[in-house]
């Protein structure tokens, strides 16, 4: 498909057929897979779905021709202002270099998950919505990022429909940035995509609701995109503190504030929530490896998540500034990331790129750290109590990005059973996305969630079960060793869908998890399988 | 803004039946809302849990995690199904009137 037909009059441009998809590995490959929902007619008459008949961000049509033309020209001067300086220069120059140098080889589409696992559908090329922008900007826009008075050459026409398209196909990328690390020549086009949600956020106010109504603003509001509150948070802790007690037959105090301490650890804050064995068990990691350490409940200080990462510059300066006061205020001497991994990305790889050094104290992932604490002995693990089968999964953002491959792997190795330990196929850097990068798995409104089950999450479910061929008896149980929350949250949400567990035996769980799991000191098992519910 | 009809009332809710306006809630609603989820009537078991959700909710404005429920309420995760078919974030706290959760959960 050309660029071009982006601006089509079409219902759908493209539609996701169960045929076209690459089949699972066993014992998956004859599965009956349920097509995309359709979306209702009520939903239709509502809703931009000439895409791929899916809707993600729910976005409404113009309701006149004059109401286009302002999305148009409002669309135009986003764009305009990407490309210069004073607007855009936190990303101006990788965006511009990844503009003018790509040589449209397709090395990138081979690499792409969501590409590959949607039967190869055009419209998902990385290089696709990179060729869309840069047709509209050489026509419409001037050098410097002016709207021209004459429009020059190329057939692309910028109405609604390609407006519209653009800001769903905006969200069919999970900023992964397989594409950019196979590029032959060093195109980001994740980096490109991320720009242009930037233009629909930043310009036009469209974004996805879970990640900036119900995400980035709520977290500014209450403290966290989960709305927890400070009282909330400490209700939790206390809970926390009783429900360790009962695992492990003592009580640890859980620090709160502590001034001066020498680290901050901050967790995803839906990992209180939905995974809350995660803080649990670094907990107990940290009191017995006796790490002078603290939990925040101010303002942000407990919620490490940071959505503006994937759409929008404003949105993620203010989230990261509270994040470090909180440190600054607190008197720590580094900030130390739980499993989470855009908050890795955002705490340190961008933080360093968007805000003024004086502000900016030490970060450190909570990877490093734990393989520092298996390394210094004072606590004693037990490898055998981990007898299954692991695997592990790289979180893009901790892994490619920012090249922390070994650590995790060396405490997968001094904690579990010899020879249980198996990688999947590729992994470390070269690793593929769960499927749930960049907001999508929070992501669920609509039919966006069939979109996920089929295409995003594909690739992952099938290095998952590729990970444990010869051993898929749902009698032998098989663990996923997947540090981040928002990875678990994905990977969840597809074992669900697949009945993963329930066929095969395969589970899930956090790294930490799996190291007090191993801890001679803990009579009990840690880790519970989700077929055998404990006694509350 | 989607509305949802329950014999003869309507409700405007959010994409997933959630209602919109958690103030509007009460026993009756309840009661309808679990219409909706296919419960027929309301046991003292659902309203343990309901109330339990509600009280969670309206002192620290999220819900509390599912361990707590089970934990607090004395029921295990399965016969939290049981009463709730849709399970305790989908199933309960729609008939206790709670938003949606939000966030990396």
């Amino acid at each position: 498909m050309r660029a071009e037909e982006i601006s089509k009059p079409a219902e759908q441009l493209v539609e996701i057929k169960v045929e076209d998809l690459p089949k699972l590995p066993p014992p998956y490959e004859n599965f009956e897979e349920q097509p995309i929902t359709p979306l209702s007619d009520d939903q239709k008459s509502r809703w931009e779905h000439s895409l791929d008949g899916v809707s993600a961000l729910n976005l409404p049509r113009p309701q006149n021709p004059e109401e286009e033309k302002a999305l148009i020209e409002s669309f135009l001067r986003g764009l305009g202002k990407l490309l210069t300086k004073e607007n855009n220069w936190t990303f101006l120059q990788p965006l511009s270099l990844s503009l003018e140098y790509c040589a449209k080889c397709q090395t990138c589409a081979d690499a792409c998950p969501a590409f590959e696992m949607s039967g190869r559908k055009d419209i998902y090329r990385p290089t696709y919505r990179s060729d869309v922008l840069r047709k509209i900007a050489k026509k419409y826009l001037s050098k410097n990022g002016k709207i021209l008075a004459a429009f020059r050459g190329h057939d692309i026409d910028l109405n609604w429909e390609t407006i519209a398209r653009l800001a769903e196909l905006a969200y069919r990328c999970t900023l992964c940035r397989r594409c950019a690390q196979v590029c032959p020549v060093g195109v980001d086009n994740g980096l490109i995509n991320h720009e242009l949600r930037k233009i629909f956020s930043m310009e036009m106010g469209i974004s996805a609701l879970e990640v900036h109504d119900k995400g980035s603003v709520k977290q500014l509001q209450f403290g966290s995109s989960t709305g927890m509150t400070k009282a909330a948070l400490h209700d939790i802790i206390e809970y926390l503190e009783d429900d360790i007690e009962e695992k492990i037959g003592r009580r640890i105090s859980i620090p709160i504030n502590k001034k001066g301490a020498d680290i901050l650890l901050i967790h995803n804050a839906g990992e209180f929530m939905a995974w809350p064995e995660n803080p649990m068990a670094f907990a107990i990691l940290f009191d017995a490896a006796g790490i002078n350490y603290t939990i925040a409940t101010d303002l942000a200080g407990y919620d490490g998540v940071n959505y503006g990462l994937w759409y929008d510059d404003v949105q993620f300066a203010r989230v990261a500034i509270q994040h470090l006061q909180v440190a600054k205020e607190l008197g720590v001497k580094k900030i130390v990331i739980g499993e989470c991994g855009h908050a890795h990305k955002a705490l340190s790889v961008i933080a360093d790129r968007l805000l003024p050094g004086a502000q900016l104290i030490p970060r450190e992932s909570s990877y490093t750290l734990l393989w520092d604490i298996v390394k210094s002995g004072k606590i004693k693990f037990d490898p055998s109590k981990n007898d299954f089968p692991v695997t592990l999964h790289d979180p893009c953002n901790i892994v490619r990005l920012m090249g922390v491959v070994k650590p995790q792997r060396d405490v997968l190795k001094a904690i579990t059973a010899p020879g249980r330990f198996r990688e999947m196929t590729p992994h470390g850097v070269t690793n593929y996305c769960c499927g749930g990068g960049s907001g999508f798995a929070i992501m669920s409104s609509g039919n966006f969630p069939d979109w996920k089950r089929l295409v995003s999450g594909r690739k992952k479910l099938s290095q998952i079960l590729g990970a444990f061929q010869g051993e898929m008896d749902p009698s032998v149980r098989k663990m996923v060793c997947a540090p981040c929350s928002n990875c678990k949250g994905m990977i969840r949400d597809m074992m669900q869908s697949y009945e993963v567990f329930e066929t095969t035996g395969i589970w899930y769980t956090g790294l930490v998890e799996l190291m007090v799991n191993a801890m001679v000191d803990i009579e009990k098992p840690f880790i519970t399988w989700p077929d055998e519910e404990e006694d509350m | 803004m989607p509305t949802l009809e329950i014999e003869g009332r309507t409700f405007e809710v959010d994409e997933d039946g959630f209602l919109q306006d958690p103030d509007l809630w009460n026993e009756e609603v309840a009661k309808l809302f679990a219409k909706t989820e296919g419960i027929q009537e309301l046991t003292d078991e659902h309203w343990k849990v309901v109330h339990y959700l509600r009280n969670y909710y309206l002192e620290f404005n999220i819900a509390p995690m599912i361990r707590k429920v089970c934990k607090d309420t004395g029921f295990k995760l399965k016969k939290i199904y049981e009463l709730f078919p849709s399970g305790p974030a989908k199933g309960a706290c729609k008939v206790a009137g709670l938003p949606k959760p939000t966030g990396c959960v």
